[in-house]
């Protein structure tokens, strides 16, 4: 339990052991109760005497009990609170009604239990790529058969009841994923905003020893405060200054940021829930020169989905064509698409390519495949006759397309004839009647070749595009939360540092802290204060005027 | 032509300097401390900068793209990000040194993509056409930077864990109410200033709580900045994608791994937020994390699907 309040931010460490000590009446009606924050009203119950517990565990012989009253802002509420909280113990069935959310979240916004959680997120995820995702369940009896488990006890049942086999949208890993999702909104809630709350009040420190026990701290023995504030200034920091006490900080949004960062990541959750049930999707191969409707194409991918209007828009093909490096090899698809919409008016016209998605009316059509639909010959003078070529091969990037051209007797079984394969729009290598290499032709010069006294004449290779549609309403919000993610996650690397100073007579003590940058703090520290002038008397009396508080 | 052979000199000088540097520091470890050489293991570090900075301008410029399409180009980037963080640190604070993690790792990097494993691919090869695309400089080098920043302070992590091997031994099997992270020893030991803990007592063990502390302080610093470009790095992977192909996340192994990554360091910052958890606890999780780096970045390489297929390749020498 004492990891519910942070105890990296001591700001409220310091002050409580030393607060908790003088709980006297006089304290009570001396200052005013600020006003209750959500804070105090809600975690107290459950924390106040856990802390108790830790600040004693952690009191050693070696602290020296002040005598003195510490006027800080933060402390006399704590002290106000904690004797006003304990008796407090709400009976009855409605009470524990009433507990029951702030309890739910208290447990919550553990950290351990968040930490666990993030592990079982990314042991999930790591199974689920181990063990193939979206097979046939054949599959998975073949590959984690029951007579000889992997690892000893891991068979298809397991997989198949835990739903391992499509991980990423099965219960335990949404199941999970919502569970982290809250712990997410509880520590925020909880947590980090009351955190944020006292890390921006500002408190000066009355007294040398308390400057004394700051994580670093020296003393200028001949110095004026005023000095040590204007090179602080320089160097950043913003600085308040009271009489001889002085309070500096620099770096405050280093405490925001991470709040920011958890809210963006609750952004970013809310927009992929809604692209996963809210859009719609659809992928087709359209040969050059054909149509089709975009609602034909687009089906839904969860409940939320509602079409538009705009999916009446019929898409035409007009060209498909491809770009090729010296090497042969392809650089680029491009397709050019018309897009009209119900009375056949032309609405958009856009040349595609694989990084550059046509969007229109809120949906967006990508390029992503291609294929070869036919080609298109001369034989012996007649035609032109279009040939459908067949996928032979379909090897991710490396494609291979064939035909056929019947020659002679088409009516007996073992007919015979041309062979033409392809590997890209450019090129047909021709085979003869024996199935023997021939010759190669490119579609564009419209050179005849005589195979077996068939003269052929390649006119054209008409290619087939695929194209994917999607719409989905999600991304806005999704691309919000990564902006936001993005920013906060570089403001979070910023260190808060404060630094109290207080004059005594001509000594200068100054002691300070930091969240983030613990290491380099001394020498930073040390740097600024190197340049502080030091006073050389010239003669007592004027110095001793001039310094003094 | 010209670019070729003078991307071939850059590479054997960075390499040829770095062996130096790490002999350099092998000498000074194994037999004496030489005077007059430690400075100029500082300087080679710089030129090994400058090396491979120039060997992937000059890459850049034959090419036409730049210089991180496959797995050769992304792990001369990788040993550019190590000697990067070297000089940063360098610059910034000449009093710590990391050239002892720095260099080697360097090393590793530059030697395995020289060496005869990956000569098919160190030609330059043409962009495939989903390459071709501005996301391709944001996207890749920020994970790239990530991963060696994030590695370069794994491998602190690492060595803090085997410099106080016994000690965390005795951490873990004590009760909770007694055991002391780092960061409360060195706080108590400034804020009071009599010598309580007996582990003080011998100058050897003060030295090596100071090194433990620093080792600790710099993994935390150098994650928390791989951390900000790997998740950089992730969302304008996602961004393209989505610009590419119409969605931003498809549960890819390698996406999958980047965000297992990604989370695994998540945990590492959170551990360290918990005075109890820190020290100890989160050395252990940044050490895995090293481990889950190399899966995710050659790993799911070797399996070769999925849409990062550009950096797979098979381990055949020619």
């Amino acid at each position: 339990m004492e990891t519910l309040l942070n105890p990296s931010k001591s700001t409220l460490k310091l002050s409580i052991p030393k607060t908790h000590i003088f709980k006297s009446s006089l304290l009570h009606s001396t200052f005013n109760p600020q006003p209750r924050t959500l804070f105090h009203r809600r975690t107290l119950s459950f924390t106040i005497t856990c802390k108790v517990k830790t600040s004693q565990g952690r009191t050693n012989d070696g602290k020296n009990i002040s005598k003195k009253i510490l006027l800080t802002d933060t402390a006399p509420e704590l002290s106000n609170e904690e004797v006003k909280v304990k008796p407090k113990n709400g009976g009855g069935a409605l009470g524990l009604v009433r507990r029951l959310p702030r309890r739910i979240l208290a447990l919550l916004s553990n950290l351990p239990l968040a930490i666990g959680e993030m592990f079982v997120v990314a042991g999930l995820m790591a199974l689920g790529t181990a063990i193939d995702q979206g097979e046939a369940p054949d599959y998975y009896f073949q590959k984690y058969p029951e007579e000889n488990p992997v690892l000893g006890f891991f068979t298809w049942r397991w997989v198949l009841t835990l739903g391992l086999d499509h991980m990423f949208s099965s219960p335990i890993f949404l199941g999970t994923l919502v569970l982290l999702g809250l712990s997410l909104m509880a520590c925020t809630y909880t947590t980090q905003i009351p955190l944020v709350k006292v890390a921006r009040r500002w408190s000066f420190l009355q007294t040398a020893d308390s400057i004394k026990k700051q994580e670093f701290s020296d003393s200028l023995p001949r110095a004026s405060i005023k000095d040590l504030g204007v090179i602080l200034m320089g160097s950043g920091y913003e600085v308040f200054l009271k009489g001889p006490s002085l309070y500096a900080f620099k770096g405050l949004a280093g405490r925001f940021a991470p709040i920011g960062v958890h809210l963006a990541m609750l952004l970013i959750m809310a927009g992929g829930t809604l692209s996963a049930t809210g859009s719609f999707k659809g992928s087709v191969t359209v040969p050059q020169g054909l149509n089709f409707v975009v609602g034909d194409v687009l089906g839904p991918t969860g409940f939320l989905s509602t079409p538009s209007e705009t999916f009446n828009t019929e898409v035409h093909v007009n060209r498909f064509y491809m770009d090729y490096y010296d090497s042969g090899e392809v650089s680029q698809f491009h397709t050019d698409l018309s897009l009209l919409d119900m009375n056949g008016k032309e609405v958009m016209r856009k040349t595609l390519s694989v990084n550059d998605p046509l969007r229109y009316g809120g949906f967006t059509i990508y390029q992503t495949d291609w294929s070869f639909s036919a080609l298109q010959i001369i034989k012996d003078g007649e035609g032109p006759f279009n040939l459908a070529m067949a996928p032979l091969k379909l090897n991710g990037d490396k494609k291979l397309f064939g035909t056929f051209l019947p020659v002679g007797d088409t009516n007996s079984p073992n007919v015979k004839g041309i062979s033409m394969l392809a590997r890209d729009l450019q090129s047909i290598i021709l085979y003869d009647q024996q199935g023997k290499f021939f010759g190669v032709r490119r579609p564009n010069s419209k050179l005849p070749i005589e195979i077996d006294g068939t003269k052929i004449v390649i006119v054209d290779a008409i290619g087939s595009t695929g194209l994917d549609l999607k719409t989905d309403p999600g991304v806005p919000i999704v691309y919000a939360g990564f902006g936001a993610l993005m920013l906060t996650t570089c403001i979070s690397y910023l260190s808060h540092s404060q630094i109290w100073a207080l004059q005594d007579g001509t000594t200068v003590f100054v002691g300070g802290k930091t969240n983030r940058a613990k290491g380099e703090f001394p020498d930073e520290m040390n740097r600024l204060l190197d340049r502080v002038p030091e006073i050389v008397e010239s003669s007592k009396s004027k110095q001793t005027d001039s310094i003094g508080g | 032509m010209i670019f070729s052979t003078l991307e071939h000199i850059f590479t054997h000088i960075s390499f040829s300097v770095v062996s130096i540097v790490i002999t350099v520091h092998f000498l000074t470890l194994l037999v004496d401390e030489v005077v007059g050489l430690d400075d100029s293991s500082e300087k080679g570090m710089v030129v090994n900068f400058f090396c491979i900075t120039g060997l992937l301008v000059t890459r850049w410029i034959y090419l036409g793209h730049f210089p991180l399409s496959d797995l050769y180009e992304s792990l001369i980037f990788l040993s550019w990000g190590f000697s990067l963080i070297h000089m940063v640190s360098y610059f910034k604070r000449r009093k710590y040194n990391l050239s002892s993690i720095t260099a080697p790792s360097a090393i590793f990097t530059q030697g395995f993509a020289t060496s005869g494993l990956l000569t098919k691919m160190q030609q330059s090869a043409i962009l495939a056409p989903a390459l071709q695309s501005q996301w391709l400089m944001m996207h890749v080098s920020m994970m790239v930077l990530g991963y060696a920043a994030l590695l370069c302070g794994s491998l602190l992590s690492v060595a803090l864990l085997v410099i106080t091997f016994r000690k965390v031994i005795t951490i873990i099997g004590k009760n909770n109410n007694q055991s002391f992270s780092f960061g409360e020893i060195f706080y108590m030991n400034e804020r009071s200033n009599v010598l309580l803990n007996a582990y003080f007592l011998s100058s050897k063990n003060y030295y090596r709580y100071q090194l433990t502390q620093q080792l600790d302080h710099w993994s935390y610093r150098i994650i928390s900045l791989g951390f900000i470009f790997l998740t950089i790095g992730i969302l304008s992977g996602a961004v393209w994608a989505n610009e590419a192909w119409g969605s931003y996340w498809n549960w890819d192994p390698k996406e999958t791994w980047a965000f297992i990554t990604w989370t695994i360091f998540a945990i590492y910052l959170h551990t360290r937020t918990n005075k109890n958890l820190e020290g100890v606890y989160s050395a252990i999780v940044a050490s895995m994390g090293f481990l889950i780096i190399w899966i995710c970045y050659f790993g799911v390489n070797l399996l070769g699907i999925g849409l990062h297929s550009y950096g797979s390749f098979t381990l055949t020498s020619n």
